[in-house]
Formats: C-alpha cells, structure tokens, sequence
C-alpha cells in the first residue's frame, strides 16, 4: 500500500530534481537537458559576484527575522488567550472571524492594502489628512515597506496559525490543572506552568520547520508589494528568480539561485535540529 | 485517513497517464486534415487575450466558415502574458500559431533565434495579402535578417493625450499645443477646480506604473528624446536615457509631481485604476488615444458633461512634432513552432490561413462583428456599433488578434473616435523610430530586461524626488558597467552590418 505514496513522491518530487542540473548548463529549451552545453559553475559566480546578491541575502534575512521575532510567537499567545475562554459559542466565534482573512488570496490582501493606503484618496491618508496632518506615501516609501509585509501576515495568518496550537493544548493532562490548582496555582501560573510547558515540543518542531523555510518568504506577497521605489528593501530571492527567470527566461540561471535557497534551507534545517536536541528536545527526525 | 490520501494520489497519477494519452489522436486528425484540403483544418492558437474575458463562439464559427478550419484558442491574458508566453516557450508547451507580441523580452529573443520556429520569409510572397507588407514592416519583424513569423502590421505610432474638453472650456484654457500648456493645464486642472464642487479634489495628470506605455515615453517624444537609442551619423550609438531631452523629461513630471499635479501614487498605480480615477472625474488627463472611446464607456454614469479631446502634436516650442513608434509598425509575430507545425505543407496551409483572415470579410468580421447585429453603417457610411456590450462579448477579443490594423479603414461614427484614429494615422509622419528593433545583440538578450530595472527604478525615484540628478548619472553608470557599455557595442556592430 505504501507504493502510491512512493511513487507520488518519485514523480512529482524526486524526478524534477534532475532538472537541477540545467544550474550547471547554458540551457536551451529547444536543445533539451542533453543538448545544452555545459559551463560549471559559471551562473554560481555570476549569483554570488553580482552587487544585487548581497541586496537579496540582506532582504531575504531581515524579513525572515522578522518572521520568526514578530510573527511566530503570536498565534502561541493568542491560542493560549482563546484556550482561557470559557464562553464555547464566543471562542467559536472569535476562532472562525480570525481564520477568515487566511483564505483570502494576496491579490485580495494587497489590494484591500492598496485601497486603505494609497496617496491618492486613500483610506487612511485621508484620515490623515483631515486631522491636519501631512499624507504619507507608505506604498513608495522603502521605510515602509517592511511594517506592510509583517502586518499584512500577521492579519492574514495569526488565526490560522493558532489551530495546531489549539490542538496540541487539547490534549493536556486534565489532571495536572487539577494538580496544579490544589497547589493554589491561579489561571496565569497555571498557564505558565502546565500549558506552555505541555505544548513546548510542538512550538519547537514548527520552529525549525519555519527556520528550513527560510528563505521562502512568499513570492506573491512581496512580488505583489515590490515596485520601483521599495526595490532595494522589497527584492528577495524568490522575487528575483521569478524576474530573472521567468519573465526573462534565464532558465539557468534561475534555477542557480533556487539551489542555492534549497541548500542553504537544508543547512538551516539540519543545524536548528542538533541544536534542539543538544537542549534536549526531540527535534524532527 | 492515509489510505485515502494515498488512493486519491494514485488516482491523479493514473488520471495524468490517461489525459497525456489523449494527445496523440489529435495530432493524426490534424494531419490527416491537412492531406485532404477540403476538409477544415484543426487549428490551435496560443492568442493574447486584450479583455477581461474570452470571446463567445459567435465570430468564431463565423471565422471557421470563412477559412474552412476548426479553430481552438488558447487564451492567455494581456497582464500575465510574460510569464505565461516565456513558460510556454521554455516548456515546448506551443500551439500551431503562437502569438508573440513582446519582440523584445530576452527569452521571446532567444527561442526565435534558437530556431524555434519556422522562418516564413520564403514564403510570404505567395499569399496576395500577405505579399501586400511592406518592405520596412518585413525588415522592422525580422530578427538578423530572418522573418520568424508573419507579422502584425500597427499603425507606426498610437500615443498621444486624452484632456477633458469640458474642464478646458470651463477654465477658458485652449487645447495645449506645446508642453508649457500642457503644464499649465494640469496646474489648472489640479488647482482651479475644473469640476466646480467647491472641494479640491482633482489632479491634472493621472498616470500609472509604466513609464513606456503611460505618459513619460510620449512627453518624452515631445521633448524630442531618441526612441530607445540615438545614432548619430557616424553610427554611434547612445541610449535615450543618456541624452539631455530624458533628463527635460524627468525635470517635467518631477515639477509636476512635486506640486502635486501628476497622481502621487502613479508609481503603483495599475492601469485599470488610472482609467477609473480618470473616469471618476479626479483626474483630466490621460496618455493613451486608443483608449478614448473606453474612456467614455467607463464614465458614462458618473461624468455629466464629459467631453474628450485627443491630441497628438504637442511641441516643446519649437513647432517641430515627434512620437515614439512602437516596433516600428510591428505588434509582433504569429510564429509556427517546429514542433507543432512538422511539414511545409501544413505551414502553407496555416500561412493562407493567416492571409484570408486578412481579407475584407474576415477583417469585418473581428473588428465590428456581424452586420446588422453588432455593427452597422449609418447614412454617412460611417461605422458605428449597434451593441456595445454584445460587441465586447462576441467581437472585441479578436480585435487585437487581426494580423493587420491597417488593412482597411473604417469612418467611425463617434467623433472622438474618429478624431483620434485619424490622429494616429497623423503619426505616421512625425513617427520615431527605435533603430534597434531590425537589430539583434547577444548581451541585450540576456541581460537586457534585468538591466532595464535599474533605469527604471532611478527615473521613478528622480521624478518623485528620492533621487538627485547625481544618483542618476551613477545610475545609468550602473547601467554601462553592468553590460550596457556592451550592449551599445553589439548594436554598433550590428548596425555597421545593415548598413553597407
């Protein structure tokens, strides 16, 4: 039973890796994988001597500490407030209000951005406005553009993101708040004593998971919020393969900074791990 | 729970199998139609879809009847037509006939150039339509002196300005001849409240992310700038944005957009939205003629009084007029790949499909639809659209599909219209042309989209004032360092070639 599960993974997973070899070719899609010609690691140096590389590397670290520091402690906050309320029908209902903004596409999300901060009539630069302040051009300001991304992720994936947590604190020992509570332990001591603790190995399997995609921070987010203007804090990898290659059909090249990206992931994964086992978790494997 | 998983995964696997499978038959149909001519022949068309949605099968079976061929298109839409056109390309992903229209993105480039297609130049003569091109059109479409595919014949230059007549006549302005008016009319526009509500509420220019297709290329033009590059008479090549009318240009639209009178935030402005901040009456120019009659649709509820004047000959005092031409008359190829199209025979069956629909019957056909229905002409002969909604529909789809648009020259019945398809008629004689359109470099084909950017990006921060006139310079230094220095070489040395 378990072939169609290989399978899927040998062809839909495995197989296109083989594409990766066109990294180390000049790649012609008439020629074909055979016919292109070899140029080692000619697209390697191109990627790391380019001034852009370090521009990318920059953006790409930023936003992601960003993601770490700012986003993902907050669904654990925030599922750790639902989980003390004791009205079922208002959890129920504040649950499936924050879920919703996660099923909304970008092109929604940034839109709906656009509509609220644009200069020209915007919602809130009109608010501005009217209390005598002066108009701020957040959409073409590089200062902005980073406060946008964050809270543009936050508002779309927070509820989202509780669910797992959600989950894991269902299965809690009922006995250790009864425990805890014959040991006078009011509501926040056992939240900090029992809870958090009780949900500590899943926090740290979806932290490394997160650090392996580091430097997948959402093409069509940012790709969405790029222009001429924020270019140099806005453009990161995911980005530039999509202009690069896509758009300008440098197929190798492309395909040279998705290596890269997949490698460094993969290191990122693999040291996060041993660093949480040497703390004595579990990690993932 | 994983058992289900792992069955619906099969089930896609096998489904997969089974749709691949399905190819083969339509390509011996195919084949089998083109040995008998009577028969309609089964066409495949990876088009460039221009509307919001694709056409109804009216025109369609129509066009089928009319060329004898069962067409099947393959819409791909105007906004996504990079990546869709350049995964195609890269994929082998093609049809029998793929539209190509952005001849000079460095991926469209190089597959034209790998031998992708077939190189119709030995046989165009032998179509009457299509043997009518003109020898420029051919030289502007070909790539090292190869015709890759027949081309879409344009009008040589379609830019120029929309302004609000009314808001004009209201501010006792006259129609702008030169820039200066231009200037003072979106001052006034902005500043003398051209809808009289009593609010300031109006910007003079409205513009959108684009510096070619919006207004910059145009004022540009009339600043007399270089279409792409200048060559001087001992062939040297300079790149427009190193010349001094590109620095006029930007000190235009920075004063403009540092008073206030260009949109503040044309710089992520999507092109629907200008249409619609234009329509809504907040802003009273627009750059782009061909839209007018769009325009007018789009504000029909909301502006009482509307009325549009297009203009095309706007100098910068000098009396002397100049507009950009686009491809020098050429929207691109309809090129036959190799791998679709495998014998001659089908190639000429495709080529005389392409020059009939060329022909008077069918050219009506995708422009005003069916006579009586969509379209009719009034007493005055002059063509008028019966339907505007059906017409958009059934019709407009394949308008920007006709391999010519000048072909035939319809009166229209809409003044404005009219006005403007005359103006860009007009165009013709003060049109400039790109001199690297004829010309191949290796180094643009690989670089040069990626290179583009930086220019880009620095005329955007200079006119909105992120950037000085230092930070551009180094910019465009930027620019040469990076390849641009070889760019200008290989053109050179390709023009040194066409010209002995």
């Amino acid at each position: 039973m378990i072939l169609p599960g290989l399978l899927y993974f040998i062809v839909f997973k495995y197989m296109p890796m083989g594409g990766l070899v066109i990294a180390f070719q000049d790649y012609q899609p008439f020629l074909g994988i055979t016919g292109s010609e070899w140029v080692g690691f000619k697209h390697f140096i191109r990627l790391f001597t380019e001034p852009t590389f370090m521009m990318l590397l920059r953006n790409t670290l930023i936003l992601f500490a960003m993601n770490i520091v700012l986003f993902f402690p907050l669904p654990i906050i925030v599922a750790l407030m639902l989980n003390e309320l004791r009205n079922r029908h208002l959890k129920n209902w504040i649950q499936t209000i924050v879920y919703i903004p996660h099923f909304m596409s970008w092109v929604i999300i940034v839109s709906i951005t656009y509509v609220f901060l644009t200069v020209d009539g915007g919602v809130i630069n009109e608010l501005i406005a009217s209390l005598g302040g002066k108009k701020i051009s957040f959409l073409t300001s590089p200062e902005w553009l980073r406060t946008i991304y964050i809270g543009q992720i936050i508002w779309k994936e927070l509820g989202w993101s509780t669910i797992i947590y959600l989950a894991a604190i269902t299965v809690v020992d009922p006995q250790l708040y009864e425990a805890a509570e014959m040991d006078g332990a009011a509501r926040l001591r056992k939240t900090w004593h029992v809870t958090l603790p009780a949900i500590r190995p899943v926090i740290i399997t979806l932290l490394i998971l997160k650090i392996g995609s580091t430097l997948d921070l959402g093409f069509e987010h940012m790709y969405l919020l790029l222009n001429s203007l924020n270019r140099e804090v806005a453009e990161i990898f995911d980005t530039y393969i999509y202009t690069a290659g896509l758009k300008n059909g440098q197929l190798s090249f492309s395909t040279t900074v998705g290596l890269f990206k997949g490698v460094v992931g993969l290191i990122l994964v693999m040291a996060s791990n041993r660093l949480a086992k040497r703390m004595g978790e579990d990690g993932v494997y | 729970m994983t058992k289900r998983w792992v069955s619906l995964f099969a089930s896609v696997t096998l489904l997969t199998t089974v749709l691949s499978g399905c190819g083969g038959d339509k390509e011996t149909a195919k084949n089998a139609a083109v040995a008998d001519e009577t028969k309609p022949l089964e066409i495949t068309w990876l088009n460039i879809l221009h509307t919001a949605s694709p056409p109804t099968d009216t025109i369609k079976k129509l066009l089928e009847e009319y060329t004898n061929t069962k067409l099947t298109f393959n819409w791909v839409p105007d906004a996504s037509k990079e990546e869709r056109i350049t995964t195609a390309l890269a994929s082998g992903e093609l049809a029998d006939i793929v539209t190509l229209t952005m001849m000079t993105n460095s991926s469209v480039r190089s597959s034209l150039k790998s031998g992708l297609f077939w190189d119709v130049g030995p046989y165009i003569e032998d179509y009457d339509n299509l043997a009518k091109i003109a020898p420029e059109i051919r030289a502007a479409a070909s790539i090292e002196g190869v015709l890759y595919g027949v081309p879409f014949q344009k009008n040589l230059a379609r830019s120029g300005l929309i302004f609000r007549k009314d808001w004009l006549d209201k501010l006792g302005l006259p129609v702008p001849a030169t820039l200066d008016e231009v200037y003072e009319t979106a001052r006034a526009f902005t500043e003398d409240d051209p809808d009289g509500n009593g609010i300031d509420d109006t910007t003079g220019f409205g513009d959108r992310s684009d510096l070619r297709y919006s207004s910059f290329k145009t004022l540009s033009s009339y600043f007399g700038t270089p279409n792409g590059w200048k060559v001087d008479d001992s062939g040297k090549f300079t790149p427009e944005f190193d010349t001094p009318e590109y620095l006029e240009t930007m000190n235009f639209s920075k004063k403009l957009y540092e008073n206030g009178y260009l949109a503040q935030d044309f710089a992520v402005t999507a092109k629907t939205d200008q249409q619609q901040q234009f329509a809504q009456g907040k802003t009273g120019i627009y750059t782009g003629m061909v839209d007018i009659s769009s325009l007018r649709t789009l504000a029909q509820d909301l502006q009482k009084g509307l009325e549009l004047v297009p203009v095309n000959k706007i100098s910068n005092g000098d009396g002397q007029y100049h507009i950009w031409s686009e491809g020098s008359g050429v929207g691109g190829l309809m090129a036959f790949p190799k791998s679709e199209v495998k014998t001659e025979a089908e190639l000429k069956r495709l080529l005389q499909f392409v020059n009939d629909l060329i022909d008077e019957e069918a050219f009506m056909l995708m422009t005003g639809g069916i006579e009586g229905t969509h379209y009719e002409y009034d007493e005055n002969g002059a063509y008028k659209i019966l339907n505007t909604e059906l017409w958009q529909a059934d019709v407009q789809p394949f308008s920007s599909s006709r391999p010519s648009e000048i072909a035939y020259t319809l009166k229209d019945a809409n003044p404005e219209k009219q006005l403007a398809n005359e103006l860009i008629r007009e165009n013709d004689k003060f049109a400039v042309l790109d001199p690297t359109v004829p010309l191949d470099s290796a180094t643009n084909n690989e670089q040069g989209t990626e290179l583009a950017k930086i220019i880009t990006d620095a005329t955007f921060k200079y006119i909105m004032g992120q950037a000085t006139e230092a930070d551009f310079k180094k910019a465009v230094q930027t620019w040469k360092d990076s390849g641009g220095t070889k760019i200008t070489e290989e053109y050179e040395a390709a023009y040194k070639l066409t010209q002995k």
